[in-house]
């Protein structure tokens, strides 16, 4: 077997392994193979590494999607609407750690002009929740804000 | 495995690409199913380790969907996700460095051990051996044995993923087979 063959071989060898050669290519080095011990070798090799090759787990893809949705969320959202939601919130807070939790309703009515009071809803601790005047703002959104709010005065007015 | 090949049928990246650009969620999921396995074995074959690895392959695809709009076309797409995760995954690796480099000053040296029996009875197996001997060659050798045999790269699209000219690529490809086959025996 000349040298020659030999590195012709040896550059279809990747193909062959991996099983993306052609019939007559991988005929001709499983031929060549047969009779030249360095190429079956090598053969042997590429197999071995193209079979034992890592597999991503099968959730990455799910989290790359997961997260590439909030990423464009994010840059979709108008600048305006976060720092002006991010305003109300904190208004809102001070409103409600100022006042009793009974008269959360009331100071919603006066403080924030809700669009719709059909909107408005309590969460299970009392504090509000609803849909102020900022209808670009994603339910996830507005749950960022307001933990930040109860991070910055938490319910109770120790901030 | 998730390994997609080419085929008939398959919608073609460059379509992906166009309908991605117009914010089709549905063509940029499919090339992240495409393509996540051979970023992770990019990735993975710089780090060393799948969480980092799997750090560096999600912020590569989401750097290059972000970057999607300025993506000519010069280079596949594939060659393009890839040269990105590589660069991802150096920087990670950087990171994970400095944090180990950071985590040994504060800890008492122990002393290096051996692989346990059971780790043994695993590396026996040839597969593992291989993998093993793998890490063991230089990065550019490395990685253009993997991109050549596990991604069926052209030498021209590896030599674009390592940084180096088509020729370096099929030189360090040739060194690592041979380094390899010398660990192996």
């Amino acid at each position: 077997m000349s040298t020659m063959d030999c590195a012709g071989i040896r550059e279809m060898i990747p193909e062959v392994a991996s099983g993306r050669a052609g019939q007559a290519g991988a005929a001709s080095v499983e031929a060549h193979a047969g009779s030249c011990e360095g190429c079956r070798a090598e053969l042997a090799l590429a197999r071995l590494v193209y079979q034992s090759r890592p597999q991503a787990p099968a959730e990455l893809a799910d989290r790359i999607i997961s997260t590439m949705r909030r990423d464009r969320r994010r840059l979709q959202r108008p600048w305006w609407g976060i720092s002006a939601a991010a305003v109300a919130a904190l208004a809102l807070g001070i409103g409600i750690t100022a006042r009793p939790a009974a008269d959360t309703l009331d100071l919603l009515d006066v403080e924030v002009a809700l669009e719709d009071e059909t909107e408005l809803w309590l969460s299970d601790d009392g504090v509000l929740a609803g849909a102020p005047v900022f209808d670009a703002l994603s339910d996830e959104a507005l749950a960022e804000l307001l933990d930040e709010l109860q991070a910055i005065a938490p319910p109770g007015g120790q901030a | 495995m998730t390994d997609e090949a080419p085929g008939a049928g398959r919608i073609p990246d460059s379509d992906l690409v166009e309908r991605g650009r117009t914010g089709d969620e549905s063509a940029l999921g499919a090339l992240v199913r495409r393509y996540q396995d051979a970023a992770f074995r990019v990735a993975v074959s710089i780090t060393k380790d799948d969480d980092t690895a799997l750090d560096a392959v999600q912020e590569a695809f989401l750097k290059a969907f972000r970057a999607l709009e300025g993506f000519r076309g010069d280079a596949s797409f594939r060659t393009w996700l890839l040269t990105i995760t590589a660069n991802e995954a150096r920087g990670a690796l950087r990171k994970a460095n400095r944090r180990r480099e950071t985590a040994l000053e504060l800890v008492e040296p122990i002393a290096s051990r051996g692989p346990d029996p059971a780790e043994r009875a695993v590396l026996a197996d040839e597969s593992e051996r291989a993998r093993t001997a793998l890490g063991k060659l230089p990065e550019k050798q490395r990685m253009s044995v993997t991109l050549r045999i596990e991604e069926g790269m052209s030498f021209r699209e590896v030599g674009e993923v390592i940084g180096s000219s088509e020729g370096a690529a099929r030189v360090n490809y040739f060194h690592g087979i041979r380094r390899l086959r010398e660990l192996m025996e």
